[in-house]
């Protein structure tokens, strides 16, 4: 084998090859031979690093620089500088918001230094189409561990009193899946991973898989060997998520190429495999019985769950379904024990599964924050730590205002609660929830009701339609929120919304109709004055529905600044600008239809909105 | 067994019992709309929930598919329930407002008029409620999975496969059975411009063939059952106490060897929409004869009452005579039975209805023992009788639609006037024609059949029931138009014939006959096709060909055309006619 | 490829292992070549070319060799630092490739310090 002194590590997951990264590999590549340092420098695809935020990312590794937002005009005085001279390009490195001095070490950059990484450990480190890396960080050894000295019931005994609970959204316990999975009556099981991620501006399932398919598959394998009687995995995923359906299709190719993946798996008398499913991208698909259904190849649509998967999942057989998150964490917890990952977090989960939240959570933090992307940390974590620390803030040095976790399903957590920690029973006690794992942070600019609004039209568009109230019900509701963020509200909307929203909660079939409502249900008990602004003084306090803003031209700065430069008038829909070139410009209030265009377009900030 | 609490009233039911099915057996109502005993609980109306209480932690589930647990309280109409039931029937109404079962539900639970924006879409388009009891009935009970639903949320509708129509689909019609709305209908599509037929036979898949019939039990009509169509439903069976369904019975063939054979094969009656003038097929309320007799029994589809197709008891009625027969287009013959069931006819339309009768002859002919008495009676009741062909029948012109739905046109031939007369039904006496597989049968049997078509007796006057095949006989319509007593007399006849041989024990049969003389037979079949009597068959294990002497009338043929010369004429050997001719010679 | 037995797992991850050393940044010694305009002049490419040569020949999987700009003693030029362990950094002055080779053998392999090339030992630190 090669021996190298320089390995650079291009991030290759969705968010930086879409920022060229794939580019940037090219160039240090050709730049690397330029000065004929083929032999000391390797360049090397990795999983997403998080930081999606500062993509394309390099980090050229012993030294653990981290180079972010780089072009491939970048490249050649990056070769140059660093890897000929050893002297770190500063300008291209990470700087701290309101800060100047840039910090050169990924470990000491807050966003990477406060997270603590379990099922991303991986990340950045492997190439993830290549199973040997995997090898080298200590992978399959935890199928080794449990094949050879474990029994299943001992297997089942680990992840038990680890505490791990599904990280897809319920927060049901594992172990105890599991162990109802391996009781229930069926001489052929099954395991399924969830990896139909469909929250919008949630990606960690993604990730993960894009950056370490082998993590989930040999926490699978484990599973299967635990549960038994499982000779057959299924993986669920989208059709839109292509390389993460291409690193998985590798990774179980060189899996079944080793042996760990077929007959006899290393030896031990232990058969199982594993086979790739793919969704057309229904939201409702997430749900446990609408994927099972989707496998079977039937319409994904939710059935009545009063009899459990684990009972009569797929095909009618006893079936396990786990997500992305919570396979890719079993092989560290049978290597490093229970007792390790029950450290982390909070609670006790000694005596009642349900006790605690323990182990690490992947959220994907976007929105309103300096620093967004992928972090993991561990369960108990205050959200203010995620959103300030790990996040840096709010960008612009705006005024925070919310934040929403748990996906489109999940509620928004005021300033108020900010200090709470992170754990599943917290998080559903404030009306919101774990979920898969997303997280927006809005601010002052952000209307509530618009953002409820955006949330729901997003459920309501993805309700399969099986169930009366989900399917009648969201629709009323955001038809309601529709006519509030226009003005035509009424106090008695509130009302109604508010009592539908309970109604739907309680009567759904399924998850997605008992969730959908928990952005409006939150808001509503919040940011119940936005609402009423809304109604009652028809008035959008941040200004971002339009349609409640007065549009009015500051005659000051038009004529000093502008010089009544004309762009409004020329891009005013409804001719309501009135005012020759040069001369001072006036909106007919008659005529505005308050697009806000003219806001948008106004060079010198001159259009004033009330 | 489990026991439970449903609004505070104990009930004890086996365990897998729904809630739903456990309140019904204490009595207790809980409104359902997509809820059928037929399939599966579907649970998507959520109309059915209630509360089920252990301790103090409440959950709202679906009562149709939650199953009892024990020790639990259900409270079927708790303030709560009603909450979601009222807001739920809200959603429904602001979508539904005009549908039947949707307003009726939200009046019982108390809902008068929704909180929520109208969401009403096209009354006819979407009267569909979204209930899925379709979809589940295709699927679980008919087994044809053509219906399913498209489009998700707010836009799901029920669709078919592509929006077409489906191969798969065999118009069972269980889905617009099972719709609470009727937004799914059976539409009876018009098939090459041709109205339906009236339809004869059963109108389920499983009947009793006739009151008569023995023994009585019920049959599965294989065409129309749901089961022999998809492999589903079986629903006869479920019920079924006894376990008497058997849906593996097939039809058999079964070999019986006989000695005499009577063929009484009946006939078929003219179909009267070759002559288009009649209407027949075309036009509403023109039947055949056979339809007529149907109408009237007392166990058809109108219970013997004579109604036209809306229902309506007719004002008049036409009986049309000789539609087909003694018509040098059709059939020259006079089928011999018309006048009298015309008659019959008349009798029963003026027991049953007040309505006038008209008859259209062209000769009355009321032979035989009593029937002339009958035509004299039927005259004296009052029924009109007109002697003339019908010229045609058609729609009347709206003028005239207040006196009859349909217009006879006629030359009374008698008065020498042409008549145009308003009826509201038109019954056409069809003629009685041979069977449309005769030919096939004739050549079964190697008999003959006259111009006519039907089959030819041996003598027109002195055997009127044999053949010229020896040990076949006929009798009935299949040997010529007759009515019933008549054709009781010829079968009798035929019978006793039978009999006189079966009595006998033997058959004498003609000394000439031929015979195979089998080292010389090549086995090449010549001789059995030719041979005009059947009377030659192939063995099949000697590969040579066999007379049966019984049936030989020695004629020769095969002899002659045997080209091995093994057949061969007893008495009629080659070396006894070279002997005579040598004896000639001498 | 051929099916795995356990043992081979062991056998796939020590080969991997240099490359796993330099990504996660913590092997038992690195050495840091000064290579700014001064020492690239005076020779440190052939420095760092001996020590990778060293690495090589010796099959060593946890030594991190890395570059770093001048040192801002570009007379003593070339120059390299070895940090061994939880020892302090020693810096050499006026290498040679000779002199590497056996400051490889004998501090990066031996754990022991070569005096007679070293300038210091400890480094100043960066705030």
């Amino acid at each position: 084998m090669k021996r190298y002194r320089l390995q650079l590590m291009v991030c290759a997951g969705t968010g930086c090859v879409s920022n060229h990264s794939v580019e940037i590999k090219d160039a240090l590549d050709r730049e690397i031979e330029k000065h004929k340092l083929q032999n000391e420098a390797e360049v090397v695809f990795t999983g997403c690093n998080g930081f999606c935020g500062a993509g394309p990312i390099v980090v050229v590794q012993p030294d653990g620089v981290f180079y972010q937002l780089l072009k491939t005009a970048d490249i050649p005085h990056l070769v140059e500088e660093h890897l000929l001279k050893g002297r770190p390009v500063k300008k291209l490195m990470y700087s701290p918001p309101a800060e100047k001095i840039p910090i050169p070490k990924m470990s000491d950059i807050p966003f990477f230094s406060d997270q603590t990484l379990i099922a991303l450990r991986n990340r950045g480190m492997i190439d993830p189409e290549q199973i040997d890396d995997y090898i080298a960080r200590g992978g399959y050894k935890g199928l080794v561990k449990a094949l050879t000295m474990m029994t299943p019931d001992e297997v089942l005994k680990e992840i038990k009193s680890s505490g791990l609970r599904g990280r897809g959204g319920g927060g049901f316990p594992t172990g105890v899946k599991w162990e109802s999975c391996k009781h229930a009556h069926g001489d052929i099981k099954h395991v399924i991973c969830n990896a139909d991620e469909g929250d919008p501006g949630a990606f960690m399932d993604r990730s993960i898989i894009e950056g370490d398919p082998h993590a989930v598959i040999e926490g699978m394998i484990i599973g299967a060997y635990a549960i038994e009687k499982v000779h057959q995995g299924y993986i669920y995923v989208r059709m839109e998520y292509p390389l993460a359906i291409k690193r998985f299709q590798i990774a179980i190719k060189q899996a079944r190429e080793y042996g760990l993946l077929g007959e006899n798996i290393l030896d031990a008398g232990f058969t199982f495999d594993i086979d790739i499913r793919r969704g057309a991208g229904a939201f409702v698909c997430g749900e446990s019985t609408a994927l099972m259904a989707s496998v079977e190849g039937k319409p994904g649509e939710p059935r009545a769950k009063y009899i459990h998967t684990v009972e009569r999942g797929l095909w009618e057989r006893p079936t396990c379904l786990n997500n992305v998150e919570t396979w890719a964490n079993v092989p560290q917890i049978i290597l490093k024990g229970a007792q390790w990952f029950s450290s982390i977090g909070t609670g006790d989960v000694s005596a009642d599964p349900w006790g605690g939240s323990k182990g690490t959570k992947v959220f994907s933090l976007a929105g309103k924050v300096n620093n967004t992307g992928l972090v993991e940390v561990p369960m108990g974590i205050p959200l203010r730590d995620i959103v300030f620390k790990i996040g840096g803030g709010i960008r612009d040095g705006k005024k925070f205002k919310a934040v929403q976790t748990g996906g489109p399903s999940g509620g928004f957590i005021p300033e108020s609660l900010l200090d709470l920690p992170v754990d599943y029973e917290e998080l559903t006690k404030v009306g919101s929830m774990m979920g898969s794992g997303g997280m927006v942070v809005t601010d002052e600019d952000n209307c509530m009701v618009d953002m409820a609004r955006y949330f729901l039209a997003f459920t309501q568009a993805e309700s399969c339609g099986k169930c009366t109230p989900c399917r009648e019900g969201t629709k009323q509701m955001l038809d309601i929120l529709d006519r509030i963020s226009v003005g035509e509200g009424t106090e008695e909307d509130l009302v109604t919304l508010e009592d539908l929203s309970n109604v739907i909660v309680e009567s759904s079939l399924c998850a997605l109709g008992g969730s959908a409502p928990n952005p409006v249900l939150t808001t509503l008990k919040y940011f119940r004055e936005e609402y009423e602004a809304h109604v009652k003084d028809k008035k959008c306090p941040s200004h971002t529905c339009r349609k409640l803003n007065t549009y009015s031209i500051d005659e000051k700065i038009c004529l000093k600044l502008g010089h009544g430069c004309h762009v409004c008038v020329k891009h005013c829909p409804d001719a309501a600008i009135i005012g020759e070139r040069k001369q001072v410009h006036y909106i007919d209030p008659a005529k505005c239809s308050k697009c806000g265009v003219c806001y948008d377009v106004c060079n010198f900030k001159a259009v004033q909105v009330a | 067994m489990v026991t439970l609490k449903i609004d505070d009233k104990q009930v004890q039911v086996p365990e897998d019992t729904s809630i739903l099915k456990a309140a019904e057996k204490a009595g207790i109502w809980i409104p359902t709309l997509c809820y059928s005993e037929l399939f599966e609980p579907y649970g998507v109306c959520r109309l059915c929930v209630v509360e089920a209480v252990r301790g103090k932690r409440s959950r709202v589930v679906t009562s149709c598919n939650y199953p009892v647990r024990e020790g639990i309280n259900v409270l079927t109409n708790s303030p709560k329930i009603q909450w979601i039931r009222k807001t739920i029937l809200e959603l429904m109404l602001a979508r539904w407002p005009n549908v039947k079962v949707v307003k009726d539900l939200a009046r019982d639970v108390g809902v008068e008029k929704p909180r929520f924006v109208s969401l009403q879409r096209d009354e006819a388009e979407d009267a569909c409620i979204l209930c899925g009891k379709c979809v589940s009935v295709c699927r679980e009970v008919v087994q044809a999975n053509v219906l399913g639903f498209a489009y998700r949320g707010i836009k799901r509708e029920i669709a078919l496969p592509f929006g077409v129509q489906s191969e798969a689909c065999i118009v069972c019609g269980a889905c617009a059975h099972v719709c609470p709305t009727g937004h799914i209908k059976m539409v009876v599509e018009d098939y090459k411009g041709k109205k339906p037929e009236f339809t004869l036979g059963p109108k389920t898949a499983i009947y009793v063939p006739t009151l008569q019939a023995v023994p009585r039990v019920p049959v599965i009509d294989a065409d129309s059952c749901i089961h022999f169509k998809t492999g589903g439903c079986e629903y006869c069976a479920k019920v079924c106490e006894p376990n008497a369904i058997n849906f593996g019975m097939k039809d058999e063939v079964e070999e019986i060897e006989v000695g005499q054979i009577l063929v009484a094969t009946g006939f078929d009656i003219f179909d009267a929409s070759a002559m288009a003038q009649y209407g027949y097929g075309t036009l509403d309320n023109v039947y055949s004869s056979l339809e007529f007799e149907m109408m009237l029994n007392s166990t058809g589809p109108t219970n013997g009452q004579v109604l036209t197709k809306d229902g309506r008891e007719p004002r008049s009625v036409a009986i049309v005579h000789c539609i087909g027969s003694r018509d040098t287009n059709h059939h020259s013959y006079c089928s011999r039975v018309c006048c009298m069931y015309a008659l019959k006819y008349a009798h029963l339309v003026h027991d049953r209805t007040k309505a006038s009768i008209y008859q259209f002859y062209i000769d009355m002919r009321a032979f035989g023992k009593g029937y002339e008495e009958f035509y004299v009676r039927i005259l004296d009741k009052g029924v009109k009788v007109i002697r003339g062909k019908v010229a045609e029948v058609v729609e009347a012109p709206p003028a005239q639609k207040d006196e009859g739905s349909l217009v006879v046109r006629c030359e009374d031939t008698l008065a020498g006037k042409l008549l145009e007369i308003p009826v509201d039904m038109v019954v056409l006496c069809n003629a009685i024609e041979a069977r449309r597989d005769s030919d096939a049968v004739r050549r079964l049997f190697s008999i003959s059949k006259s111009p006519d078509g039907f089959f030819l007796e041996r003598h027109p006057k002195l055997d009127p029931t044999s053949t010229m095949t020896d040990g076949v006989y006929i009798a009935g319509c299949a040997q010529g138009p007759k009515d019933i007593p008549d054709v009781v007399a010829q079968a009798s006849s035929a019978a006793a014939r039978m009999l006189s041989f079966i009595s006998k024990g033997e058959v004498e049969i003609d000394p000439v006959r031929a015979f195979v003389q089998e080292e010389y037979c090549s086995g090449c079949k010549i001789c059995n096709s030719l041979c005009p009597y059947t009377a030659i068959e192939f063995l099949a294990e000697k590969k040579v060909s066999h007379v049966n002497e019984a049936l030989c009338k020695g004629c020769g043929t095969c002899v002659a055309a045997c080209p091995s010369s093994a057949m061969t004429g007893h008495g009629f050997t080659d070396a006894q006619i070279l002997a005579e001719l040598d004896g000639i010679m001498v | 490829m051929a099916k795995l037995k356990i043992e081979d797992l062991d056998r796939i991850a020590e080969e991997a292992r240099s490359k796993m050393t330099i990504r996660e940044g913590a092997g038992k010694a690195r050495i840091t070549v000064h290579m700014g305009t001064c020492g690239i002049a005076a020779g440190a490419r052939a420095i760092m070319s001996a020590f990778l040569d060293e690495i090589k020949a010796h099959n060593i999987k946890d030594v991190i060799i890395t570059t770093s700009g001048c040192a801002g003693l570009c007379s003593r030029e070339p120059m390299a630092t070895v940090e061994f362990g939880n020892q302090a950094p020693v810096k050499y002055v006026d290498l040679t490739d000779e002199k590497a080779r056996k400051i490889f053998k004998e501090h990066v392999l031996g754990g022991k310090f070569v005096m007679e090339y070293a300038l210091s030992v400890g480094s100043e630190r960066i705030r």
